[in-house]
């Protein structure tokens, strides 16, 4: 006589009528365990907040090249005279090249709309698509600059384009490598931080001398970190001429 | 160069075994795959870099020196590394919960010169 088998389950075939009750828990334990993991793993991420790509816009304005290209808007439909942009190209990479050789000129910009509250951003279209010297080069602008002094800062070291809107989350560990990937491409470094100074939480960064400062912020990216440097306002824009050596992760 | 035609001499034969093992081989070896044909493609990039090994398994196989036991698992130490895992992965995220920075700590911006 043959000895009787245990009951084995294989998917494509009938479910042994000894197994059913222990699979229909199974499947119960597996549905609500993951979903109160999946839901206890979301809960405590930080939102992603409310930046976002907003559309086509074209803008008049007049351009600073360092330490990242930096538009001042005198005119367009959807910001105001006054606002100061970022300037990304398109994909991974920043607008330096774009916008070599156009200091200070009144140019203008046509792309991708980029905005995270009172960030704002634009991602180029390509070459002279994206970026040319206006018709007219008499438009003015009065762009303010003022030193704020010398501050330490606590907050999260970004990449311009992402955390103004190309992507959710723009920020924070899970967006480490896209972030090194932007800012590897020459796209602004951004910090953002705890608290806000001359009305803004929000830094372009550069180093002392106020000239790019990729390769030293690299290694800090999407780390709460601490770092003092003057806090310069252009415009709409702070500019946070970052001291690297005084570089620290936050406890 | 001579690098490039090693390689390519490699994937060559590569080539043929997996034309010999898929069509005749596979069949003989593995009842399981007796009258299956459409996976079979999906092979063929395994068996063109590891085709050393296909052959010597399929020889083994063949004259019988080791027995296929579907539902027996060879790895006997699978509870033992299950259980642990069922204690590790909790365990990593409960320590990457605890360890993880948190913004709320931050400090607010501190004023250390004020400007000229």
């Amino acid at each position: 006589m043959a000895k009787p088998q245990e009951p084995f389950f294989v998917g494509w075939g009938k479910v042994p009528k000894a197994l059913r009750v222990f699979l229909a828990s199974c499947a119960a334990l597996l549905v609500v365990a993951f979903g109160a993991l999946a839901y206890a793993t979301s809960a405590t991420q930080t939102d992603t907040g409310s930046g976002a790509i907003m559309g086509r816009t074209e803008v008049i304005g007049i351009l600073q090249e360092k330490p990242y290209p930096v538009l001042h808007v005198i005119q367009s439909r959807h910001f105001e005279p006054g606002d100061s942009i970022l300037l990304s190209g398109n994909g991974k990479s920043g607008a330096i090249d774009q916008a070599a050789g156009l200091d200070g000129k009144v140019v203008q910009a046509n792309g991708f709309r980029l905005d995270r509250g009172d960030l704002h951003g634009m991602q180029l279209r390509n070459g002279q698509r994206g970026l040319k010297l206006a018709a007219d080069q008499n438009q003015t602008l009065d762009i303010p600059v003022k030193s704020l002094g010398r501050w330490r800062l606590q907050g999260e070291v970004c990449d311009g384009k992402c955390l103004v809107g190309a992507m959710r989350p723009g920020n924070g560990l899970a967006h480490r490598a896209c972030a090194n990937l932007c800012l590897l491409g020459d796209v602004a470094p951004v910090f953002v931080s705890a608290g806000q100074v001359d009305g803004s939480a929000f830094f372009l960064m550069s180093n002392p001398e106020g000239e790019p400062v990729t390769q030293e912020v690299l290694k800090y990216t999407a780390v709460l970190v601490e770092v003092e440097g003057e806090v310069e306002r252009r415009g709409g824009v702070l500019v946070f001429k970052v001291d690297p050596e005084t570089f620290r992760v936050a406890p | 160069m001579t690098i490039m035609m090693a390689g390519m001499f490699y994937l060559y034969v590569g080539g043929a075994v997996a034309v010999v093992f898929l069509v005749f081989g596979l069949g003989r070896i593995d009842e399981n795959a007796r009258g299956a044909w459409i996976f079979r493609p999906l092979l063929i990039p395994g068996v063109l870099l590891v085709w050393p090994l296909v052959i010597w398994r399929w020889v083994v196989l063949m004259r019988g020196e080791e027995k296929l036991d579907r539902h027996r698992m060879p790895r006997i130490r699978q509870e033992r590394a299950q259980l642990v895992f069922v204690i590790v992965i909790p365990l990593i995220l409960l320590v990457s919960f605890a360890l993880r920075q948190d913004p709320a700590s931050l400090s607010a911006p501190v004023l250390l010169e004020a400007p000229e």
